[in-house]
């Protein structure tokens, strides 16, 4: 009769755990999974260059993407699309991300006659709503960006299509760039501004820091359980947004890494990590810039004209001069 | 067929789990088409409506089940079961947070 009741027990108990367990985490999941699009409040007008508006689909599942395509401008005056920088903006923002000056960052670029592309990635400024994967699925619209600058009509016709292209990402933008150019060789150059090695870590601690109504702020045990039910109901595998796993593959192509030393975000150890994977195959062409007291996609905020100088000259170098 | 009856709670707790994500998939599926914003709290209604009826179909099971059988075997697959059914708070052991 005891060890009955002992057993009766044990049910009720692992049924009351596992379902209070299973349902939290499923609400973080779908929490973690969105977040309301911000809108976009300045173009390129605005810092005086010409741009195009432009639509085009993700590569493999045809989600089309808004963007602009900005000409870079020679110092003639002239506009140019010869070597065309695809950006990539962080998490919950857009293409215009007033909070690493993103827009000012894409004007400095055009203006020393690097043509951006410049898109909202999925679910993100006005970009149809999609979930949030940071970079498993948004992978996908980095490589779409590339298959339209190679394959759709030119923006500007009398300008044709780039000779060269290359990347820049910041944040979730530098890690999403990162798995992007691992598999596409036609990134023929990567700056990473405070990539993270692999998300999961970071979520599990960001998890830890929410709050949810009824019980508070959330035990991080509920972390790994959301991760796993994003998984189960949205099919977002945070697990497979890894930049440290694919990294060493841009090899040979030139990649330029920028952390700072204050990120409290994505910390240091995930630069360090990047780095090790990144320079351990031969033939490795990595160069490191750490900034110091910036803190988490602050670099541009924090050093202006030396992070335009330091770009420009990296990827005068390794798509050379513009036509 | 007696160890298929005392093998019930467990076998009712596979099958329920099988149907619950098979019917979440379908759910996304179909509601994926209507687009994210009409997908995500579907799927959500979905798997947490399905969570506690299938909660409430599995405690039935296991009251019958207990009634019904009380021998050593049956109380042995039982506590089993149990475990089976906790086991998803063994993720919590896999967390490694960022500093």
């Amino acid at each position: 009769m005891l060890v009955k009741r002992a057993v009766a027990g044990l049910m009720i108990l692992a049924g009351v755990l596992t379902l209070g367990y299973v349902g939290i985490s499923s609400y973080i999941a779908e929490e973690l999974v969105y977040e309301a699009p911000k809108a976009i409040v300045k173009t390129p007008a605005s810092l005086g260059l010409r741009f195009a508006d432009i639509t085009f689909p993700s590569r493999g599942d045809r989600i089309n993407l808004k963007g602009w395509l900005i000409p870079g401008v020679l110092p003639d005056g002239r506009l140019t699309a010869d070597r065309v920088i695809v950006v990539v903006h962080g998490t919950r923002t857009n293409r215009e991300s007033p909070g690493d000056h993103l827009l000012e960052l894409t004007a400095a670029l055009a203006r020393h006659g690097f043509g951006v592309l410049s898109f909202d990635m999925r679910g993100m400024g006005e970009s149809p709503p999609a979930p949030l994967s940071m970079g498993t699925l948004e992978q996908r619209d980095v490589l779409g960006a590339v298959d339209f600058l190679r394959n759709a009509p030119p923006p500007f016709p009398e300008l044709g299509r780039p000779r060269i292209i290359g990347g820049l990402g910041i944040s979730m933008g530098a890690a999403t760039m990162l798995l992007a150019a691992s598999q596409e060789p036609a990134i023929a150059a990567v700056v990473s501004d405070s990539a993270y090695a692999e998300v999961v870590p970071l979520l599990e601690r960001e998890i830890a820091k929410r709050s949810i109504a009824p019980i508070g702020r959330v035990p991080g045990g509920f972390a790994p359980g959301a991760l796993v039910m994003a998984r189960l109901l949205y099919g977002v595998d945070f697990f497979a947004a890894r930049p440290v796993a694919g990294v060493a593959r841009i090899a040979p192509r030139p990649l330029l890494l920028i952390h700072g030393t204050a990120d409290d975000y994505v910390p240091m150890a995930n630069f360090r990590q990047l780095d090790s994977a990144a320079t351990s195959v031969p033939g490795a062409h990595v160069t490191t810039w750490i900034v110091p007291n910036a803190r988490h996609a602050q670099a541009f905020k924090k050093t202006g004209t030396e992070y335009v100088t330091r770009v420009v000259a990296f990827f005068d170098a390794a798509l050379g001069a513009a036509a | 067929m007696r160890s298929l009856r005392t093998a019930q709670p467990l076998l009712v707790l596979i099958a329920l789990v099988a149907i619950l994500v098979g019917l979440t998939v379908i759910a996304r599926e179909i509601s994926a088409r209507a687009g994210f914003l009409v997908e995500r709290p579907i799927v959500l209604l979905v798997w947490l409506g399905g969570l506690l009826i299938a909660g409430a179909v599995f405690a039935w099971v296991v009251r019958r089940s207990m009634r019904r059988d009380a021998s050593r075997s049956g109380l042995l697959l039982r506590a089993l079961t149990a475990l089976a059914l906790a086991s998803p708070l063994a993720l919590i052991l896999l967390q490694h947070p960022a500093p």
